[in-house]
């Protein structure tokens, strides 16, 4: 009984340190969602593959939205013709290159700031090289689901001619659901172009409509994420209660099983990237630093919630494809840190 | 029919919305907030609490002024990408919240010190220390501070002789004779999940038996040095020991 009770203090205060984080993230994705003009933004990317995937993976600042954030997001790149690079670099970095999740990881790692410069170093450097490495596929279409390649705009400078079916059809002789709403303009009641969009109509909408809307968003939002926060905090705070303690000593002192282990713990636990550095605090006492960095900077780029996000853009193939390198590369780096710098 | 569904979910919403607003609040309220995160936060804690209550009025006062139902012209513009069936979230954190407000957090006790491993934190703290003072009566140095003063200078004959007050609770050494016990505290960097203990061992005069596990003592004596589990340790020699009642704020920070 009182290990119960000690796992539901946890608990609780794992939420309670997590959800001040999580409404200044849901309030902020919020007002940038309604008053940054995306197009503007896009028609400036540079084309160059590796300054893209420099610029796609810093642009988190100004979109600061966690791993359910990023991939609507992104999707809005792709489908409004932004450049590859710039597309994967944000979907990868944006979780973690943000000034809310920089934040809530220096108030959780204050007394390892190495933890907070790491995370971003590491996170940038595997964002940009994977969106470099993507954008050798300049046609990104065989990649990506059908619903979104219809919807896609074709980047002005591609040479690739559009085969005949990706010619653009009438909206109503595509299949889907639709909404006919205003006169004219159909609106296909599908999540791709729902999400599309939510970016590209607050500009003309009236000021009413625009709170409306913000407010919607953000109820939503931290319905969606707070739900998820809860599985989370509990997972972490039965490990910490119900596990006995030699068990996670021995698999978290060792440099390669500890770093394994906090992958799959990031990928299991879903945590949303404005909170999990006080899901990996619980774990700093007993784990190697390099695992602590692999799940602060694997778990905001793939994890099971996200690749649910992900199917709706991406072929099973190419999330293989990111999740491999990702994973690879994390690996790789924290090890790294576990070998030569603790 | 449909009316109804389309209401039940909007007013859960708001429910929740408050319910985690003053959920938060109480916390603070009531002072349990010391229990789960370091004071930093409590600003934030608190301003989190008076914000979702402003945002379940401003939900409630936009479904009441769209009880007409609105033509289809404002349906919705977008949606969220779901990761549970509707209303599962909803009540995820509704049952959460409601269970926060009828159970009280908990004070951590030996079960946990012993578990986060008291005795690793006889030698090394986890932390970088944060502060150091060198205080010049050590007998007016806590708990925390001794354990900081040794993690700089970590070597106990250094403190050998000095006049020792520290309060904590009691926790049984698993591999001490029985007139051992450890004086503990727990300290937080952030939140109740990172708490960590830090103790001394307390050599008494006679067996521990009458210091029950978790009980608050303050114990006063002189440090000396001894060679416990195969370690050079300081340890409290006690002169006197006394039961008190648990401090309003047990942890450190």
């Amino acid at each position: 009984m009182s290990q119960l009770n000690n796992a539901f203090t946890l608990f609780l205060s794992l939420l309670v340190e997590a959800m001040p984080f999580l409404l200044i993230g849901v309030l902020f994705s919020g007002l940038l969602l309604l008053f940054v003009d995306e197009e503007r933004l896009i028609a400036s990317l540079p084309k160059n593959p590796f300054l893209g995937a420099v610029i796609g993976s810093c642009a988190g600042f100004f979109f600061p939205v966690c791993e359910c954030g990023n991939v609507p997001v992104s999707r809005r790149l792709l489908l409004q013709g932004a450049p590859v690079s710039v597309s994967i670099g944000f979907l990868l970095a944006a979780p973690t290159i943000n000034p809310i999740v920089i934040w809530s990881t220096w108030v959780a790692f204050r007394d390892q700031p190495e933890i907070v410069v790491l995370r971003v170093l590491f996170s940038l450097g595997i964002a940009i090289i994977i969106g470099w490495v993507f954008s050798v596929q300049k046609d990104l279409r065989p990649l990506l689901q059908q619903t979104v390649t219809r919807s896609m705009v074709i980047p002005r400078e591609q040479t690739v001619k559009p085969s005949p079916q990706q010619e653009p059809e009438p909206a109503l002789l595509q299949s889907g659901t639709f909404l006919l709403g205003q006169p004219g303009t159909p609106l296909r009641m599908d999540a791709a172009v729902l999400q599309a969009s939510l970016a590209a109509t607050p500009a003309r909408k009236p000021w009413s409509d625009r709170w409306r809307l913000f407010l919607d968003n953000t109820v939503q939002e931290l319905r969606e994420l707070g739900a998820v926060l809860i599985i989370g905090s509990a997972i972490a705070a039965t490990i910490q209660v119900a596990v006995p303690r030699e068990i996670i000593l021995s698999l978290g002192s060792g440099p390669v099983t500890s770093i394994l282990a906090m992958m799959l713990l990031a990928a299991v636990v879903s945590i949303c990237s404005t909170v999990d550095s006080f899901f990996a605090l619980a774990f700093a006492s007993t784990f190697t630093s390099g695992s602590l960095l692999a799940f602060l900077v694997f778990g905001p780029m793939i994890d099971i919630k996200a690749i649910g996000l992900m199917f709706s853009v991406f072929k099973a193939r190419t999330i293989f494809y990111l999740f491999a390198l990702a994973a690879q590369l994390t690996f790789l780096l924290t090890l790294m840190v576990n070998l030569h710098l603790s | 029919m449909i009316k109804k569904q389309r209401l039940l979910l909007p007013i859960l919403d708001i429910i929740t919305l408050g319910i985690w607003g003053i959920l938060l609040i109480q916390y603070w309220v009531s002072g349990e907030l010391q229990l789960l995160i370091h004071p930093n936060y409590f600003a934030l804690v608190l301003g989190t609490g008076i914000l979702l209550l402003v945002l379940a009025v401003l939900k409630a006062i936009q479904v009441i002024s769209q009880l007409p139902p609105r033509n289809p012209k404002t349906m919705p513009m977008m949606q969220h990408i779901s990761w549970f069936p509707p209303g599962w979230s909803t009540g995820l954190l509704l049952a959460t919240a409601i269970l926060g407000l009828l159970v009280e957090p908990k004070v951590f006790t030996s079960q946990i010190a012993i578990q986060r491993g008291v005795m690793e934190s006889l030698t090394a703290t986890r932390t970088q220390p944060q502060s150091f003072r060198s205080l010049s009566k050590p007998e007016a140095r806590s708990l925390i501070e001794w354990i900081r003063t040794l993690s700089v200078y970590p070597e106990p004959d250094e403190y050998a002789g000095q006049a020792v007050n520290v309060k904590g609770f009691v926790v049984y050494p698993q591999n001490l004779s029985s007139n051992y016990l450890l004086v503990t505290r727990f300290v937080i960097t952030c939140c109740a999940a990172d708490a960590y203990p830090v103790s001394l061992p307390v050599k008494l005069p006679e067996s521990r038996n009458a210091y029950k596990p978790d009980t608050w003592i303050q114990v006063k004596g002189t440090m000396m040095t001894e060679t416990l589990q195969d370690k050079r340790q300081l340890v409290i020699d006690a002169s006197e020991i006394e039961t008190v009642p648990e401090p309003d704020n047990p942890y450190y920070y």
